[in-house]
């Protein structure tokens, strides 16, 4: 940002940048002596100091609705050392990679190798592929655990449009999820409520499979179990 | 097949994550003016987040790390209900569905009016906007957290803010509404 010339006008992006602090101290000085003399652009940099602060006030009390007490929010504070489950490699990523494409393991026996009998798997994508492997990876690890001798339980929760995973009326994997819960009986699934309502909101009616369990929302069943010294697994 | 993403979250780490979700609350309401989608937007964010922990280089920069997370959270909901349209154009575009002029015209709160008029600004200023009144990240931040030059960033608050000026005046009864009003 160079500085403004005394009888250039000042353009308006200096003018937000002097609102926001965002010029450095000779720009900033600069501009404040040619505020001090120029009467329009003090009623500019008034205004568009108001409207700052009006958009500030307009969002000050947003708050999201109560949650659950029993969700264990305050009390992750306290909560023991957790397993670390992280393989090496996987995060070699920069600070603002965020939220977007697959980060993770390659090949199916990553969920095999977790080294902790308390697993929660978290489903939130409802593409086929997508679930499919989720079951896959999580039928590997039971299957490998009984073979070990190993006692093992396991949550998937699904969310979003995960959800359909465990919808009786869109679920792609109906005869197998049922016949997965028959034989692992340390396997259980959570629908999340949220999305059930949100679901709701718009008509569409959500039927669950049967024996699947209602938790408030994903993140809060996430929470309590992490809590609880759960791993955490994202599908 | 790239599948899994394992995580074991630092007590520290989960307090900050703890503290953060009224702000993306807020941030995510600000966005679309939806507050079920806030709530969901907010939630998968934070989800995001605790399975990528290791992500995080630099814990001092937790805050617009959530940011950009909310933002593909966001982008990533309107890829789903609007995946023929480009999303530079619905950044552009103006006002989000749940949040029409009529809907929001009709409340009285001077908040609420605020509130209608930032809905009215095509998102991609909206986020400028309430990244920067909201959160006060500086210029660089919000680049970052939104993936765009420090340009755009600058031009999109600017045109963002001109656009809520008038309106914005009009409703109000503060010294500059009153200077303008006697030039």
């Amino acid at each position: 940002m160079s500085t403004a010339q005394r009888s250039d006008p000042v353009s308006r992006e200096m003018q937000n940048a002097f609102v926001d602090g965002q010029l450095d101290a000779a720009e900033w000085a600069a501009l404040l002596e040619r505020i001090g003399s120029d009467a329009d652009l003090r009623i500019e940099i008034c205004e568009l100091r108001a409207t700052q602060d009006m958009v500030r006030n307009a969002y000050a009390d947003v708050m999201p609705r109560a949650r659950p007490a029993a969700a264990g929010w305050r009390s992750w504070g306290l909560a023991a050392t957790l397993l670390a489950c992280v393989a090496a490699g996987w995060f070699a990523h920069g600070l603002l990679e965020t939220g977007r494409g697959p980060v993770g393991a390659s090949g199916a026996a990553a969920l095999r190798s977790v080294d902790a009998n308390r697993i929660l798997v978290h489903v939130s994508s409802g593409q086929r592929e997508s679930l499919r492997t989720a079951l896959d990876e999580v039928e590997d690890l039971l299957r490998s655990a009984r073979t070990a001798g190993r006692g093992v339980e396991v949550e998937i929760v699904a969310n979003s449009t995960g959800l359909d995973l465990l919808r009786s009326d869109a679920s792609p994997y109906l005869a197998r999820v049922s016949a997965l819960r028959r034989e692992f009986p340390n396997l259980t699934f959570f629908a999340c409520n949220q999305t059930i309502e949100r679901l709701r909101e718009r008509g569409v009616t959500v039927d669950l499979l049967p024996g699947v369990h209602v938790a408030p929302s994903a993140l809060d069943q996430v929470v309590k179990r992490l809590h609880g010294g759960w791993v955490y697994i994202r599908a | 097949m790239p599948f899994l993403r394992l995580f074991g979250p630092s007590g520290e780490f989960r307090r900050r994550i703890e503290q953060s979700r009224d702000m993306l609350y807020r941030l995510a309401y600000a966005w679309c003016h939806d507050a079920p989608l806030a709530d969901d937007l907010a939630q998968e964010a934070l989800l995001h987040a605790l399975a990528r922990e290791a992500q995080l280089r630099d814990p001092e920069r937790l805050k617009s790390w959530l940011c950009a997370i909310l933002a593909n959270c966001l982008k990533d909901h309107h890829r789903r209900r609007r995946d023929h349209l480009s999303i530079d154009g619905i950044e552009e575009s103006a006002t989000d569905a749940g949040a029409t002029p009529e809907a929001l015209a009709a409340v009285t709160e001077l908040a609420q009016r605020v509130r209608a008029e930032v809905a009215r600004l095509p998102l991609g200023q909206r986020q400028v906007l309430t990244l920067v009144d909201l959160e006060g990240f500086s210029y660089a931040e919000v680049g970052e957290i939104l993936a765009v030059p420090i340009g755009t960033v600058m031009s999109r608050l600017c045109r963002a803010r001109q656009a809520l000026r008038e309106p914005l005046m009009g409703f109000a009864t503060t010294p500059a509404a009153r200077i303008r009003s006697v030039k």
